[in-house]
Order: C-alpha cells, then sequence, then structure tokens
C-alpha cells in the first residue's frame, strides 16, 4: 500500500506536473500557430525571458530560507549601468567591468542579507528598502556618465555583445546554455551539498537548526549574496542581449520572479521547494506569454492568464495537504465501496 | 464650400494619379496592396497620449484597408520593447511602428527586423537613424520654439499688448536643462525671439526648471510670479511645467489678463484653466494624426514603396509629407539617402474655442 502510494507522489510530483503543463503549452500553442514550433523563434523567444529564469534560480535559495527578495531587479539595473559607465567613461575593460558589476551585486545582496539576518528585521521591508537604495544608486552612478541618463549607453564590443546574443551550433540560444549550467551548479548547491541542507533546515525551523549547531544568520545572508550574485549575472546578460546600459533594465521582473519561484513548489514560508521547480516555472510562464502573444493576444493582457495560472495552481497544490478537502474524495469513495477501495 | 472644393480636388487628384499608376512616374505613390499588418508600439499601454494615437491609427487603417495591431505593455521599459517587436517578427508581421522608450536600446532588435523583411518605422520617439526607415517627427526644434513664440505673442495681442513694440518681460520654465528636446525647443525659440522681437526680454536668462515634478512645478510658478509681478508672459515647454504654471497664477489670483502663460501641454491637462480664464491658449501636435502617419508610413513601405530623402509622399487625408534628412532633428545625426525624417504636417493650437474636440 504504502510503496504504491509512494511511487504515486515521486510520478506525480509537482515537477512532474510542470513538464506536463508545457508539453500541453506546446502542443496547443503549436496547433494554433504552427510558427511556434520552428526552432529558431521557439529557441529566440527563451531570450527574452532569460533573465527572469536566471534570477527566480537563484531567489528560490531565499525563500527556502523563509526569506522574499523583491530587490534583486534593482540590482539588475544596478549591475547594468555600472558596467556602462566603467567601460564607457572610465575606460575599464568590458569583462573587468563585468567582474565589478557581478562583486556590487554580491555587495549589494550581502548588506540586505546582513540586515535580515542579524537585526530580525523582516526580509519584505529590507528588501524593499534595498530595491528603493539600489535603483537610487543606479541613478547616482549615471552622473558620472557622460551620457544622458534617459539615453542608455551602447557601443559595446561584438565579444561582449556575442555572450548574449550568441548561438551554439547556430540554433541554441547562449543564454539557455548559461541557464542550464546555472540550473545545474544551483541544484548541486541546493540539494546535494551540506550547505544546501541547511538551506533547507533555516526554513524548516530557524531555532532547530542553531541549536543543532548551524550558524543560521550566515546561512541565511549567504542567500541573499547569491541572490545579488544571480541578479548581477542577468543584468551582465540583458546589457549584452540589449546591447545598452540602462537604469531601469530589470525593474519590471520581480513579481515574475517571486511568481516563477512559487509557481515552481516553493513555499513561500520557507523550508520546502527547489530549482528544478523554480526552472520549469520560469519556463512554462515565458512560454505561456509567447504562445499566446503568437495566438494573437495583446501584451497588455498577457498577465491576466499568468496570474490566473499562478492562482489556480497554488490552489490546486494546497489543497493536496488541506485535510478538509482530501475528505472529499473519501467521501465519494465511502458512497461506492467495494470499487477501488483505499 | 471650400471644404467640398477640396474634396472634390482630392478625389480628381486620386483619380489621375491611379490613371497614371501603369505609366510609371507616380507609380510608387499609390501602390498600396492588401492585407498588410502594421504592428504599432507604443512606450507604454494606458497612458492618454498613445492610447489616442491608436485611435487614430485604428481609425485611419480601417478607412484605407490595412491592419493596425497596438502591441503594448503597461510598463515603459526596453526589455519589454523588445520582446513586442521580437513577437511582431516571430508573428510575421509587415512592418512595425515604434515610439521607442530609449534612443539606442533598440537599435538592434529593428535592425533584425529589417533583416527579417519588416518595414520599420518610428514616431514620436527615435531610435538611431540607421536602424529605421522613416521617423515622424512631432516638428524640428525651428518649428516648435517659433511656434511657442507666436503663441505669446497671440496672447499678449489679445488683451491689448503691441508684441511688435512694447517691452515684454518673459521667463523660460520647463524641466530641466539636460532633456534634450525642451532644451532644442528653448534654444531655437530664443533665436526666433532675438530675430523677430528684438523689444522683448527675457528677465531670468538661466530659466526656471521643475524637473517634471508636479508639485515643484507649482511652487516655482508661484516663485516666478512673486518675484516678477510686472511679468508678461511665461512660456512653459513642458507638460508638466504648464498645468503647474496656471495652478500657480490660480492661486495667486492671476488671469490671462494680467500675464500670458502658454506652452506645451495635452489638452486635457488644461482645459479646467482655460475654462477658468488663467490662460489663453497653449498648444501640443495631435498624437491621433500623428499615429495615423506613423502607421501609413509602414503600411506604405510594406506594400512594396522605398523613401529616399527628398520624396513627396501624399498620404491620404493628411496631406503632402516631404522626407527630410535625420539633421533636421539633430545636427550629428546619421545621414544616408534611405533613412529620413518626415515633420507633422501641422501642429495644434488649443484654445477654449477648439479644445473640447480633443481629447486626450
Amino acid at each position: 500500500m504504502m510503496d504504491k502510494r509512494d511511487l504515486g507522489k515521486k510520478i506525480f510530483r509537482w515537477e512532474g506536473f510542470l513538464v506536463v503543463l508545457i508539453v500541453v503549452e506546446v502542443l496547443v500553442f503549436g496547433g494554433i500557430n504552427p510558427k511556434f514550433l520552428i526552432p529558431r523563434v521557439l529557441l529566440g523567444s527563451i531570450n527574452n525571458f532569460m533573465s527572469i529564469c536566471i534570477v527566480s534560480l537563484f531567489v528560490t535559495f531565499v525563500l527556502i530560507t523563509g526569506g522574499i527578495d523583491i530587490q534583486a531587479g534593482s540590482i539588475v539595473g544596478l549591475t547594468s549601468i555600472v558596467i556602462g559607465v566603467l567601460w564607457n567613461d572610465a575606460g575599464v575593460d568590458i569583462y573587468i567591468a563585468c567582474l565589478a558589476g557581478l562583486s556590487i551585486g554580491m555587495v549589494c545582496g550581502a548588506l540586505s542579507g546582513f540586515l535580515v539576518a542579524y537585526t530580525g528585521v523582516q526580509p519584505m521591508v529590507v528588501t524593499l528598502g534595498g530595491s528603493f537604495l539600489y535603483s537610487g544608486l543606479a541613478l547616482t552612478v549615471t552622473n558620472f556618465s557622460s551620457t544622458e541618463s534617459y539615453k542608455g549607453i551602447s557601443g559595446f564590443p561584438a565579444g561582449f555583445i556575442q555572450i548574449a546574443k550568441g548561438k551554439l551550433f547556430g540554433i541554441i540560444p547562449s543564454q539557455l546554455v548559461i541557464f542550464l549550467a546555472l540550473v545545474l551548479v544551483s541544484y548541486v548547491l541546493l540539494h546535494l551539498t551540506k550547505y544546501g541542507r541547511k538551506i533547507f533546515l533555516c526554513g524548516v525551523n530557524r531555532n532547530a537548526a542553531e541549536y543543532s549547531g548551524i550558524n543560521t544568520r550566515l546561512v541565511v545572508m549567504s542567500t541573499y549574496i547569491l541572490s545579488g550574485f544571480g541578479a548581477s549575472l542577468a543584468g551582465i546578460l540583458l546589457t549584452s542581449y540589449l546591447g545598452t546600459a540602462k537604469t531601469d533594465l530589470g525593474k519590471e521582473i520581480t513579481l515574475p520572479v517571486i511568481t516563477a519561484v512559487v509557481l515552481g513548489g516553493t513555499s513561500n514560508l520557507g523550508g520546502a521547494g527547489g530549482v528544478i521547480g523554480t526552472a520549469l516555472a520560469a519556463l512554462l510562464i515565458g512560454l505561456l506569454r509567447f504562445g499566446l502573444s503568437m495566438a494573437g493576444v495583446g501584451t497588455q493582457y498577457l498577465d491576466i492568464p499568468v496570474g490566473v495560472l499562478l492562482i489556480l495552481s497554488v490552489a490546486v497544490r494546497f489543497a493536496g495537504t488541506n485535510e478538509r478537502l482530501r475528505a472529499i474524495p473519501r467521501y465519494f469513495k465511502n458512497l461506492f465501496p467495494g470499487k477501488d477501495c483505499a | 464650400m471650400k471644404k467640398a472644393i477640396s474634396i472634390v480636388a482630392g478625389l480628381a487628384l486620386l483619380a489621375s494619379t491611379m490613371a497614371f499608376a501603369n505609366g510609371g512616374q507616380e507609380a510608387a505613390a499609390k501602390g498600396t496592396k492588401k492585407g498588410i499588418t502594421v504592428v504599432f508600439v507604443p512606450k507604454l499601454t494606458g497612458n492618454a497620449f498613445f492610447e489616442s494615437a491608436n485611435i487614430g491609427a485604428q481609425e485611419y487603417a480601417k478607412n484605407h484597408g490595412f491592419t493596425v495591431k497596438y502591441d503594448g505593455n503597461p510598463e515603459a521599459s526596453v526589455a519589454n520593447q523588445v520582446t513586442v517587436i521580437d513577437n511582431a517578427i516571430s508573428t510575421g508581421a509587415d512592418a512595425v511602428c515604434v515610439s521607442s522608450v530609449d534612443a539606442t536600446g533598440l537599435d538592434a532588435v529593428m535592425k533584425e527586423a529589417k533583416k527579417a523583411g519588416l518595414k520599420v518605422v518610428t514616431w514620436d520617439s527615435d531610435v538611431s537613424g540607421d536602424s529605421r526607415t522613416v521617423m515622424v517627427s512631432q516638428g524640428t526644434p525651428d518649428i516648435l520654439g517659433k511656434m511657442l513664440a507666436d503663441m505669446l505673442a497671440d496672447s499678449l495681442k489679445e488683451r491689448g499688448k503691441n508684441p511688435a513694440k512694447d517691452a515684454i518681460k518673459y521667463v523660460w520654465h520647463y524641466s530641466q536643462a539636460t532633456v534634450a528636446d525642451q532644451n532644442s525647443w528653448q534654444v531655437a525659440g530664443e533665436a526666433y525671439i532675438k530675430k523677430a522681437y528684438p523689444n522683448w526680454k527675457n528677465v531670468a536668462p538661466s530659466n526656471y526648471y521643475s524637473e517634471q515634478d508636479a508639485e515643484k512645478a507649482i511652487t516655482i510658478g508661484e516663485a516666478i510670479l512673486t518675484a516678477y509681478p510686472d511679468i508678461d508672459g511665461i512660456i512653459c515647454n513642458d507638460s508638466t511645467a504648464l498645468p503647474g504654471q496656471a495652478q500657480a497664477a490660480q492661486n495667486l489670483g492671476k488671469k490671462k489678463n494680467d500675464v500670458s502663460i502658454t506652452g506645451f501641454a495635452s489638452p486635457n491637462s488644461m482645459k479646467e484653466y482655460a475654462k477658468a480664464d488663467v490662460l489663453a491658449r497653449w498648444g501640443l501636435w495631435d498624437c491621433k494624426i500623428q499615429g495615423a502617419l506613423g502607421c501609413y508610413l509602414a503600411y506604405y513601405l510594406a506594400s512594396g514603396n522605398t523613401i529616399k530623402v527628398g520624396d513627396k509622399i501624399n498620404v491620404p487625408d493628411i496631406g503632402t509629407v516631404e522626407v527630410l534628412p535625420n539633421t533636421v532633428l539633430d545636427s550629428k545625426a546619421y545621414t544616408a539617402s534611405d533613412s529620413g525624417v518626415v515633420l507633422l504636417p501641422e501642429r495644434a493650437v488649443f484654445t477654449t474655442a477648439n479644445m473640447n474636440n480633443y481629447n486626450f
């Protein structure tokens, strides 16, 4: 009996459900508009939502500790403009500028993480403050530039543009390759290392984690550094992909990122979740938006199906753990005894 | 009667060009195809300016046999616009007509669109000249600077001043010294005033700036009126500065017969002040016509026509427009024969008499 249920659980794990949804999406949208299935078109569309995918991978870590990160979008913009100003106005080599951008993103994450972990202020409040602070800093950085802030810095070397615009074997976007590598790295980090176990434990019960000898403050702070790193990386890729460095890049990704993480099966209360689910959910949302717009739906209405998908899927997932709701199928089973008795 | 004659003349012209269509001379001007889809991209959706431009474009497209698909994001950002244009390429649209949120950020995707065979037009806000074929602009700095000065002169005349002889005291009040377009209008306007009205005096040559902040616009507006109680005219070439300045005058009990305030703002944002006699006239351009013209040119190009600098294009219902070199907007702009600027044939001056005809 138990074996059967465990098997069922494994097959119908949340990630499996997401995979099914993605397949359904591809089939339905391919049916509506066959152009959707052209590899060049389908893979090309992925380029447009890769920054959300990458940021959400690392924000997953934060949510598992029971925190939340709504500053990632502003770190994307800050990284972008730092790279632009360093390269354009300070004459720094573009790749060194990227390293500087990454360091700044991690420092920003560390600052917020420190405040969350060591002062006990709610993560929502700290990262909300962080989002204003870092986007404000980004605007300050533009003052060191000779380019007007509304214009954006462009004209980057071709090598840098190729980071996000390049294609493996002439078809697979390099951003997708980078994303898959990051999925692997973050999967190993979260699910196969001792550090990953500590992150989960911090989210399940921070006191218990503390008493079992884990430096929970350091672990919590480190997740914000990781999410700062992810945001910075997205900032570099977005700058490379768009060919322009601007302060407001990434400002619209905050909510899509949280959506992807929660839809991916990570609990917003902490303690449960995973990066594979996040990665699948981010792809699911991106393909849904692209597919609908290929089917002729106006871009401004695309938030509606995403909202419906999020609410429905989370409701279904929670219904599974709710005792009263679980009683309903049992009730029907009892009405028809004899058939498939559990 | 005059209108009827012009319609008849227009029809005759149309008929004659159609008759010559096979001759090859004027053929390009009228050769338009059926089933063309133009994707019309605003900076953001839900904004009165862009929504009414869309209404103008849709009405025009319906009357002239092509399809305009309005596609934008409620949030103005480069990444969002890139996605919209990418999707236009993927769905196989024939042309895009874009108001860019960024002067260079869309260059790459616009070039990709061109490579994929789409025709690429911008309106309202441009990208780099080599990334699009034609830009529909509201006007050159010279045109808009002169328009501002002329609106002030007309308002002064209306309240018994003689702009040609009296020693008129005026100031400029706009967003800030770094905003490229507004400064170019101010510089051109000053040059025009020096020549046409040498008797006028700018009492604050360093200008007043309110940084597109609605409250600051009122504070600065009141500061101007208190510092110069005998000021004759205030030019507000910014759509936040103008309502703020009018509110300031209203707060201090000044009306259009005490001081002439004018500038650029949408009709809806100023109707109340005009009704309360705080200002006599202000201007802008009709964004409905701008949207329609942009989409028509995209459609015109997608029908297989080409545009060269110096060409004159007859746009049905709007008028004949000339393709000017990119340098009319910015002297440092990219120049090539296949990349140009088209100016809106006219801009609109609003008064209490006509303001209710506009809704944006």
